[in-house]
């Protein structure tokens, strides 16, 4: 294929390239932090120079993998339940247009209300029930924001269904429930993956809620890293390796999960 | 056997898929807004022993009548405003540039993808460090040219917020119109260019039009986020130079969480929610009237 390299093509590449250097300078410049003595940390373009594992050692003996796993742990948790518990009720929701389409908006409206006025019920609750600093008042508040958009996007790929699909599954014999399960729910499977990523990062993100319902030995991954910010100036080649371990993880994820994203979100999240 | 959809079965099986989830909701959504609500007519203090008095809509005449609570709304209204315009251009633009991207494709998105799947706490502290005076190597670079220019400093702060949030949920844009222009179908376009028309004049009135619900949504959710920006601030400024970058999260973190005021910021988050309710349903009015006029157009 011959393509002409008009003024429009070139444009193109030149805001690609932009894009790209945008993105990865920051990311750069913190891994090559990672590996600098607080000495070099003052020479910002110093980008030959023997590294150190001094801060990468220091990490690892902190516990930060720790709160990388339970970080993970709550983000799996959150998921899972949202996806059951919503993809029952949106397709629910879909199907029989419950509530109209502004309950689609109302479900979202709740996101507004800030963390520092819910986090506080969530802490009561946890005290009442004697689980302060573990993750299970974590994971119940994360369902909070989580549990909302996941049906919100699930609700537009099952409104994508066509409904002649179920029709003909019932005339076949199906149950209601068979119907949903077996015919309608694998027609929204990328979808589901696609919410699924979505709601994983969410919690996977979320600092708030963590600092203050989990702050001690039960810290997720945000809270961990926020903890380094606390000595101000010392710590700041150990934050850098702190950081770029939260960052590598998901960086090499989203090699992965873009496709499925982008195909997932496109088949229905979108159209409102 | 007919096929029906009324009748108590249907009905029982309605009930039985939509029961989970409105207990969950319930719980989890439900029980916090409306402990809120409650204490937001109270004079609750986290620091109280005794049981909490009423008071009426005393929290919500202060709220409305304090100026710091303004000046926090305008702060984060001028942080959204400025934070998803630019998305939205820049993620148009990028999400065009990716679109027609055939060559390391996976690549290319995943790159521009990244930022969104990194914790905010992570970005807003790499910047913090980026950006800083003594050791980042921006500045480091502006002064190698002469210039000058102090990042956190008075009038400049929420700027350099709102770039953060521009660098980290472009992405978001991106994946939202991405999706969008995967899933549009490709003969207008075509049409159009068979017909001569040029690139500014396709974008304008064919490719704009046809993604007005994606871009709405895309700005919508954005949006909602945007207003919630807590944890850039809780990285660098605090809400500082002075209080100039305390946004309505940061504000009512402090009210609540720090100086143990809570009845006070529940009273706000309402107020808040009011407010950002009204602009959620002229938006979803205006979206329906296009619906309305983009089918009767069609007919």
């Amino acid at each position: 294929m011959t393509r002409r390299f008009t003024w429009l093509e070139t444009l193109r590449l030149a805001v690609l390239a932009a894009a790209f250097v945008f993105v990865l300078f920051p990311i750069v410049w913190v891994a090559l932090a990672s590996f600098k003595t607080p000495e070099q940390m003052s020479e910002p373009f110093l980008f030959a120079f023997a590294p150190s594992l001094a801060n990468w050692q220091a990490v690892f003996a902190s516990g930060v993998f720790a709160a990388a796993g339970r970080s993970a742990l709550v983000g799996v948790i959150t998921v899972a339940i949202s996806l059951v518990v919503g993809s029952m009720g949106a397709y629910v929701i879909a199907k029989y247009r419950a509530g109209g389409s502004l309950t689609r908006f109302g479900m979202l409206a709740a996101q507004v209300v800030p963390p520092a006025v819910m986090v506080f019920p969530f802490l009561t609750m946890a005290q009442a029930l004697r689980m302060t600093d573990t993750l299970a008042p974590v994971i119940f508040a994360h369902l909070s924001f989580v549990l909302p958009l996941v049906t919100w996007f699930l609700i537009g790929f099952f409104e994508a269904v066509p409904a002649s699909l179920e029709e003909q599954a019932r005339v076949d014999g199906f149950t209601r429930w068979q119907a949903f399960r077996l015919v309608v729910l694998p027609q929204v499977y990328p979808g589901i993956g696609a919410a699924g990523i979505f709601g994983f990062t969410l919690s996977w993100n979320d600092l708030f809620y963590g600092l203050i319902l989990a702050p001690g030995n039960a810290a997720i991954l945000p809270v961990a890293i926020a903890n380094f910010n606390t000595f101000r100036g010392v710590q700041i080649g150990t934050m850098s390796a702190a950081i770029m371990i939260a960052i590598i993880p998901v960086v090499i994820a989203s090699f992965f999960i873009q496709r499925r994203l982008v195909q997932g979100i496109s088949g229905g999240a979108v159209k409102y | 056997m007919a096929y029906r959809t009324h009748g108590v079965f249907a009905m029982k099986f309605k009930y039985g898929m939509l029961t989970p989830l409105l207990a969950l909701f319930v719980v989890a959504v439900g029980f916090p807004l409306c402990y809120a609500a409650y204490l937001s007519v109270t004079d609750y203090k986290l620091t109280d022993r005794t049981p909490p008095d009423f008071v009426g809509t005393a929290n919500f005449a202060s709220a409305l009548t304090n100026p710091a609570f303004w000046e926090a709304f305008a702060t984060t209204a001028t942080y959204v405003v400025i934070a998803v315009s630019a998305e939205l251009v820049l993620g148009f633009a990028l999400a065009l540039a990716l679109h027609q991207q055939r060559w390391a494709k996976d690549l290319s998105r995943a790159i521009v993808l990244a930022p969104m799947f990194i914790t905010p706490i992570a970005v807003g502290l790499i910047f913090r460090f980026l950006l800083n005076d003594q050791i980042g190597a921006v500045p480091a670079l502006l002064h190698a040219v002469g210039a000058d220019y102090d990042f956190f400093g008075a009038g400049k702060a929420l700027l350099t917020l709102a770039f953060i949030d521009v660098w980290q949920w472009t992405p978001f844009m991106v994946l939202l119109i991405l999706a969008g222009l995967e899933s549009m179908p490709k003969q207008p376009m075509e049409a159009a260019r068979v017909d001569g028309a040029g690139p500014v004049y396709r974008l304008r009135r064919v490719l704009i039009p046809m993604l007005a619900p994606v871009l709405t949504v895309a700005v919508l959710l954005r949006g909602l986020d945007a207003l919630r920006v807590f944890e850039y601030i809780y990285a660098t400024t605090r809400g500082g130079p002075g209080t100039e970058t305390q946004t309505l999260q940061y504000f009512m973190y402090l009210e609540g969480i720090q100086f143990f005021r809570l009845a006070q910021a529940s009273a706000m988050a309402f107020i808040v929610l009011a407010l950002v309710l009204v602009v959620i349903v002229a938006a979803f009015r205006a979206m329906e009237r296009n619906r309305v006029a983009e089918r009767s157009a069609a007919r």
